[in-house]
This record gives structure tokens, sequence and C-alpha cells, in this order.
């Protein structure tokens, strides 16, 4: 498992325009070891975004690199990750800066133009 | 249908560099398979894994700055920057050496095609001087890992180079008696450059020539000539190539790695300066008639050494970067 400590560099931000792909896979990761295709399903299931192929490769690549995922031993070919430790601080980082935006944007909708 | 499918994921994957492919290939392929299964034909998907397979390419090139060990990030840099040096050079010559058949004949008339030629040579110069400096420490890092390890991926390498270096020394010495500016005449010192360093120069960059899309007047070219046109591009690859594989391979000595970082960064700028040269010449006189007018060739080679200029400064920048972190 990656140290913890380690989670503090790897933070989804420097994904650039992979950040998006990145969350979901934490996301989808975070209750359990998946495989490409099962983390393809579960991401449509719960955030109704259909990750391509490629996308979803170049995104798990650039996880492993960072070690906020790890691959899996398997008997077949589809190979299976889960979350690292530094995988799920990182995670935990970014949804709780997403959240503050999040309940900022909220708030100030409240106020300007009703609740809704 | 499971094998049409497995074919398809197969033709697929070719977009993805071979290293990518040992690691991802099994499990992309499972994940491309199902999906064929549940949507048969997407171009959507097409076309992202083709985005993918490029990007992995460019990150194994060290162009993106991702996923790579700053060790490797610097090698990977390195040589692809040296890809670029050489594809820019390759083009960069041709037209040089172009320009000194003209110069031989005949001084140029505008200051700025003087100008841009002298800063042309002046940079062919340095980057000579630069590969001098550059290749024999590789070379001796290499044979010693070669002795030490027996890496015989580092042999073939290194031997690959070394079959393209001779057959195109060999090639362009035989060949540069034809040259048109002076055959060897006992009045071509009167140019810019030697004869015989001209000469050589345009033998070597023969292939680089706008008669491929003129077949009709490549037919009346002497079957040996036209042969060493189609034979030289391949030396220079399997040069370029076998020091490419040399660097990416090499266990490098950090003081080795900021060694060739520092010269291919000086390479780097010694090619801005001949491109500067190059532009001087064709804005100043090349769309004039004449010795040094400028043919579709020449654009064509502008905008080619623009491209590698660029990847090349690119691919620099991060493998200077990351040598701090290398060690």
């Amino acid at each position: 498992m990656t140290d913890v400590a380690g989670a503090k560099d790897n933070t989804l931000g420097t994904f650039g325009r992979y950040a998006g792909p990145a969350t979901l896979i934490l996301s989808s990761l975070a209750d359990g070891p998946k495989h490409g295709y099962a983390l393809t399903k579960d991401v449509e299931a719960f955030a109704g975004v259909r990750l391509a192929p490629g996308t979803l490769y170049e995104a798990l690549s650039r996880l492993e690199g960072q070690g906020l995922i790890e691959a899996l031993d398997s008997e077949d070919r589809r190979r299976p990750y889960r979350l690292t430790a530094a995988g799920a601080a990182a995670l935990r980082a970014h949804l709780n800066d997403q959240r503050r935006v999040a309940d900022v944007g909220l708030r100030r909708l409240a106020a300007g133009w009703g609740a809704s | 249908m499971t094998g049409g499918a497995e074919r398809r994921a197969t033709r697929l994957l070719r977009w993805y560099p071979p290293a990518w492919r040992d690691r991802y290939g099994d499990e992309f392929t499972e994940l491309l398979i199902a999906e064929f299964a549940e949507r048969p034909r997407s171009w959507r998907r097409a076309g992202d894994v083709a985005r993918g397979g490029l990007l992995a390419r460019l990150t194994g090139a060290g162009l993106t700055g991702h996923d790579l060990e700053p060790s490797q990030q610097v090698k990977v840099g390195l040589a692809t920057a040296v890809c670029s040096l050489a594809a820019f050079l390759v083009f960069g010559i041709a037209m040089w050496a172009q320009l000194t058949v003209g110069w031989e004949w005949a001084a140029p008339s505008a200051t700025a095609t003087r100008v841009g030629m002298v800063a042309m040579s002046a940079a062919a110069l340095l980057l000579a001087v630069l590969v001098v400096l550059a290749v024999p420490p590789l070379a001796i890092a290499a044979v010693r890992e070669i002795v030490q390890r027996r890496t015989r991926d580092l042999r073939g390498s290194l031997l690959l180079a070394a079959a393209g270096a001779v057959v195109l020394a060999v090639g362009s010495h035989h060949f540069q008696n034809a040259w048109p500016g002076t055959g060897g005449h006992s009045w071509a010192q009167q140019g810019l450059v030697p004869g015989g360093v001209a000469a050589f120069s345009w033998a070597a960059t023969l292939s680089v020539s706008s008669y491929w899309a003129h077949p009709g007047a490549l037919a009346a070219f002497p079957a040996a000539e036209v042969a060493w046109m189609a034979v030289s591009p391949l030396a220079l690859i399997a040069l370029v190539a076998g020091i490419a594989r040399t660097m990416r391979r090499l266990d490098w000595s950090p003081r080795l790695l900021r060694y060739e970082a520092w010269l291919v960064g000086a390479a780097a700028a010694g090619t801005t300066v001949f491109l500067a040269g190059a532009c001087c010449w064709v804005l100043a006189e090349g769309s004039r008639p004449g010795l040094f007018h400028a043919g579709a060739i020449d654009v064509v080679s502008l905008a080619v050494m623009v491209l590698a200029l660029s990847v090349a400064r690119r691919a620099t920048g991060r493998a200077r970067k990351s040598v701090q972190g290398a060690h």
C-alpha cells in the first residue's frame, strides 16, 4: 500500500482534464476493487457518465503511476484495481474541496434566486 | 463473433505503443470486447481509443510530462529531442547544401541572404562540434555497459547506429562527386564553406528532393543515384533510431545525464539560429528567380524544421526539468 503521506503531492488537481474521470474512478473504487468494464458500468450507474475506453485507461494509468490505485493479480485477462490509502486521502481532499464550492454556490443561489 | 471482436480489439490496440500494450493490452482487449458486445459500432469510441493511443505514445516519448520516473523522463526526453533535431538537420542541411551550391557560382545579392547563410553555416558548425562532444562519452558508457553486463539489447542498438553511420558516410563520400557545385574543381574554395564539406552534406541529404513528385525527371537520373536517394533515408533512420534506443536503454550516470542534457539544450539553441538564418534567406531572396530561389521543397522543409524544433524544445525542457529529480 502507498503511504498516506504521499497523497499530499498527488492531489487530483494535477490531473488537469483527467480530474473528472479520475474522481469518478476513485469514487467507484471506494467501495471495492473493480476491473475496467465493471468500472465503466458502475460510473455510468451512479454518475450518468459513460467513460470511453481510451479515456478510462488514460486515467487509470495516471492514477496507478501516482500510486493512488493499484492493480491486483487476476486469473483471467480482466485485471481489477483497488484504491490505495494515498488514493483514499486524495479523493477525500478533492471531494471536500468540491463540497465547499457546491455549498457556496447553493447558498448564493438560495440568497439571490430563492430556494428551488 | 468472439474471434472477430478479438481481432477488432487487437487492431484498435495498435494505436498504443508496445510498452503500453505489454502492460495494459490484455485487460484493454477484454474491455473492448465487452464494449463491442454492448455497442457493436461507435465512431466516438474508435476516436477515443485513437486519441488515447497517440497520447500514450507522446507520454512514452517524454512529451507530456506524466507517468514517468524522473530518470526515465530525462532519458526518453533527450532521445526524443535527438530524433527531432536529427529530422531538423536532415531538412536543414539539405537546404543549406543547396544554398552553398548557389554561392559556389555567385555570391547572393541581398545582405539578408548573406547574413542568413552565415548564421546557418555558423549554427551548422556549432552543431557539428556538439555532436563530436556528445557521441564519444555516450558510446564509451554504452560499450562499458555492454562489456560489464553483456546487455544484448544495447549491443543491437549500438550496432544499428554504427551500421547506419557507415552506410551514410561511405555512400555520401561516393556520391559527393556528382555534386553540381564544383565537382571537386580547383576553384571549389571560392564559396562560403569548403566544397568538400558542402558536397558531402549535399550527397547525405540527396533524398530531400522535389524530384520525388516528378517521376519523369527522376527516371532520367542515373540508377545508382536514385538507389542512393532511396537507401540514404534508411541509413539515416538506422543511425538515429540506434542512437535513440541506446539513449533509452543505457544506465546513465548523473554526471553524464547532466552533460548530455546541457549539450542537447545547446543544440536546440543552435538549431533556432539555423532556422532564423533560413527564414532570412526565404524572406529576402527566396521569391526571386535565380540561384537563391526557394522552391516548394524549401517551404516544406521550413515547415518540418519548425515542427521538429518545437518538439525538440518541448522534450528538452521537460528532460532538463526532470534532471534534478533523476538521482
